[in-house]
């Protein structure tokens, strides 16, 4: 293995990077990659296929088993093609049985499950390495790759689910409608005999689809590898080592005759003997062979002991993790304390003006409420109330006209008498206004403000006074004519109505 | 049907009032005699008559065997005029009414055959049994009193009066009534079951008649000519109506537009019904002028029909007829 001969610019990378690599890799290299895993698979898949006919799911499941068997295939290009010799197809398919030599049974038995199966197949592969030394060189590369390398076989295997339904679908949705309606109906009848074709070609999806995404997948495994080992090995320190090396081969006569020039003497040149033979790191070794292996054993162990390595402290009561600092200020909780209470009493404050608020806002939309609906209060909630017997103070007005004892004059029958001939509406008025009046306030009958003067007369009838219910009438009737009627009351009535009304509410007597 | 002209003679009297005196005479005739035909249903004679008087419609609803058609009958028998009834059927056409032109083979010529409503009181029985373009077609006959026959505009004899019965209880395959229609009916009038002595008292008569179950209106006096109806009706729109009373029956037709509790209120139609309304009633009752009393009597009959109920009050079962019984009892009365 020549690294200076790679295609492939050495130098460490991010896994992610590296797998990007791979892919770009198996971009490359794609013609031949794909060409030769289906030179492979197809007539694998189709001898798979035929054997079993009658049991499409064991062929797939015998396909897809035998996964490894083809990856070495591509491992093989990409091993090649990595230093420049791309090998043909049938070149590639000539050397697999020789690939395939090496742990082929591992692999497809309790190795098929391996998360890191393409991280870890040049080891077995190209290294050759097996049992405890294969272990050990992959414990040694996984320390650090073993999630991308695990990442990438479960990414891969969704891109291959993906990949594999969207043809499904594909599949799927160019059947013809009665296709799709004969299969239904046959396989609900149990026929399906008829349309094995269909899982098989369901099956050649899936094999068509390995085609594009496994040289892809073992390309980004071998880089992953490539970029471990590059890490672990420093390969770009060695290849630009070389390639210094390799500058200076020209000049180095020269150089060499001018040190002779101003350095006479055997140790000049054995230092530079020294500096071109051996590589950089090997000098410490050499420069300190004081140590036995076990002395350095031992020493390495005791400055892995001290910092930076270790930080050991006995600890033996419990304290918070930031008190070490805090220890000096006792007092500073107890002031942190005040504060929180300080904000707290700020806080009741911004609490009872927000109450108020609160408060303010039920009392307004209530009061809203109220006048927005007063209509159906003043219809529906007050109309019980009303029915209710006006038990309290009679009203100081009801239909329009003033009844308030104090309205009236002190002797209304001597007053209309007076006014009877002058101006006969007021007098009759004023008989009539102290009727309502005297029967509000002395006889509490309940009146109101809907009731006309025939409703007067029927409530009338209920206190069975037969003298006061013809007087009302009477009056009434006198009072329409002269209201509704416009026709003035007879003057003859003038002195039996007055005494008649004196008599019954007996105000005139007093006055 | 009728061929004969409506009454030309009417004589209008020289000084209002003249003739208030024989009105409210033969108005009272009137209604005893119909109050011995139709027992127990005093309410429903006096609006019956003061649809009359006022020359308005009458719709008349209740449920079945309260004398609904008893009572037209009736008082068709008193009045000399001419009686026709129609029972609305489902497939009753609009030219079953009106009437239609038929081709006379003889004459080779078409000639107009007058409907029934050429007639004086015209009985609409069942009126909610007929779809809606029958309905319609007496429309212009209630509101301008005549008929558009083939391009032709004839006037019904007058004076003219419908009365329409309809059941409230049955829902299934009748058609109510559209507002337009239920607005021309000056007033509607709820029968309801008559008192039990009222009851006993019809049973005895019923069960002494001749025919099966009929009561005989045979006997009843015929009181009322054409010409007389009409003097009814000048009588009655001569009296004198005050500003209060007018202002009065103007201010309960408003307040049901925006009363809670209603979402359709009457129209300006209502108040003139109403006070035409209160004129008779005032004339049924002997009086020589309108009082609030006879606005608010007759308020209930002019609006039932021309209101609709809140949906929440109908939900809440209450009636049409409380609500506007409840308007009635905020309203503040006219006083001076």
């Amino acid at each position: 293995m020549r690294l200076s001969d790679a295609s492939l610019a050495i130098r460490p990378r991010p896994p992610w990077e590296a797998c990007d690599l791979g892919v770009l890799l198996a971009r490359r290299h794609a013609g031949v990659l794909m060409a030769s895993w289906a030179a492979l698979t197809l007539p694998l898949y189709g001898l798979l296929t035929l054997v079993l006919w009658d049991q499409p799911s064991l062929a797939f499941l015998l396909f897809w088993w035998l996964k490894p068997l083809y990856e070495r295939l591509p491992l093989f290009i990409l091993s090649r093609a990595l230093f420049g010799e791309v090998p043909g197809v049938r070149q590639s398919l000539r050397a697999l049985p020789g690939e395939l030599k090496a742990q082929l049974l591992p692999s497809l038995l309790w190795r098929r499950f391996s998360p890191v199966r393409s991280f870890a197949l040049p080891v077995q592969q190209l290294e050759k390495l097996s049992g405890q030394a294969r272990r050990e060189r992959l414990a040694l590369l996984l320390q650090r790759d073993g999630a991308p390398a695990s990442w990438l076989t479960i990414v891969g295997m969704h891109l291959e689910m993906a990949l594999w339904l969207g043809l499904l679908g594909l599949l799927y949705l160019m059947l013809p409608a009665q296709v799709e309606l004969a299969w239904s109906w046959q396989d609900l009848l149990g026929l399906t005999s008829d349309w094995l074709w269909i899982e098989h070609l369901s099956n050649l999806l899936y094999v068509l689809v390995l085609i594009v995404w496994e040289p892809v997948y073992v390309a980004c495994g071998f880089s992953l590898y490539l970029n471990r080992r590059t890490q672990l090995e420093a390969w770009d320190i060695e290849l630009s080592f070389r390639r210094l090396r390799d500058r200076l081969a020209a000049a180095l006569p020269i150089l060499l005759a001018s040190l002779c020039l101003l350095l006479p003497g055997p140790g000049g040149t054995g230092l530079l003997q020294a500096a071109e033979s051996e590589p950089p790191f090997a000098t410490e070794s050499a420069a300190a062979p004081a140590f036995s292996r076990a002395q350095a054993r031992e020493r390495i162990g005791e400055l892995l002991q001290q910092p930076p390595f270790q930080n050991r402290e006995t600890v033996t009561r419990w304290r918070l993790e930031s008190a070490a600092e805090d220890e000096h200020d006792g007092s500073g909780l107890l002031e942190r304390l005040g504060r929180l209470h300080r904000l707290w009493q700020s806080l009741d404050g911004v609490a009872l003006a927000l109450e108020v608020l609160l408060w303010t806002g039920l009392l307004l939309s209530v009061g809203w409420l109220l006048w927005r609906y007063r209509a159906w209060l003043q219809a529906f909630g007050l109309r019980r109330r009303a029915q209710a017997p006006a038990a309290g103070r009679p009203p100081a007005q009801l239909f329009g006209l003033e009844l308030a004892p104090e309205s009236l004059p002190a002797d209304p029958a001597a007053e209309a008498a007076r006014l009877w001939d002058s101006d006969p509406r007021a007098a009759l008025g004023l008989l009539y206004r102290g009727m309502l009046s005297e029967l509000l306030r002395q006889r509490r009958v309940v009146l109101r403000a809907s009731d006309t003067e025939g409703e007067v007369l029927r409530r009338l009838e209920q206190l069975r006074e037969p003298d006061l219910q013809a007087f009302a009438g009477r009056l009434t009737t006198l009072w329409q004519n002269l209201a509704y009627g416009h026709r003035a009351p007879p003057t003859a009535l003038r002195e039996p109505l007055c005494s008649e009304w004196t008599r019954l509410f007996g105000r005139g007597v007093q006055a | 049907m009728s061929e004969r002209n409506p009454p030309t003679g009417t004589t209008v009297p020289s000084e209002p009032g003249a003739q208030r005196p024989r009105a409210i005479q033969l108005v009272q005739a009137l209604r005893q005699e119909l109050r011995k035909a139709v027992i127990g249903q005093g309410a429903v004679v006096d609006g019956v008559l003061t649809a009359l008087v006022a020359g308005g419609h009458v719709l008349l609803e209740g449920v079945p065997g309260l004398g609904k058609t008893l009572l037209v009958r009736a008082l068709a028998r008193c009045f000399d005029g001419e009686f026709a009834r129609i029972q609305f059927t489902p497939d009753l056409m609009p030219s079953d009414l009106t009437g239609h032109a038929v081709y006379d083979v003889k004459s080779e010529r078409f000639k107009l055959r007058r409907g029934p409503v050429f007639t004086h009181l015209l009985l609409a029985d069942e009126i909610n049994r007929a779809p809606a373009k029958t309905q319609a077609a007496l429309l212009e006959v209630m509101q301008e009193r005549q008929v558009t026959l083939e391009g032709r505009a004839l006037p019904v004899p007058q004076p003219f009066m419908v009365l329409a019965t309809q059941n409230p209880i049955e829902q299934e395959g009748t058609y109510p009534l559209p507002e337009a229609e239920l607005d021309r009916f000056m007033l509607m009038l709820r029968m309801d079951y008559p008192e039990q002595d009222d009851e006993r008292e019809l049973v005895r008569q019923v069960t002494r008649s001749a025919s099966a179950d009929m009561l005989e209106v045979t006997p009843l006096r015929n009181l009322l000519q054409p010409q007389d109806v009409a003097m009814l009706q000048q009588a009655a729109s001569d009296l004198p109506v005050d500003d209060q009373v007018l202002d009065y029956a103007v201010r309960l037709v408003r307040a049901t537009r925006d009363w809670p509790g209603l979402t359709l209120g009457a129209g300006p139609r209502a108040s003139i019904a109403l006070i035409r309304c209160a004129r008779a009633r005032a004339l049924l009752r002997g009086g020589d002028f309108v009082v609030p009393d006879d606005v608010k009597g007759g308020a209930l009959a002019v609006l039932r029909h021309r209101v609709r109920l809140a949906p929440e009050l109908e939900i809440e079962g209450r009636s049409v007829d409380q609500t506007l019984l409840q308007l009635l009892d905020q309203l503040p009365a006219p006083r001076l």
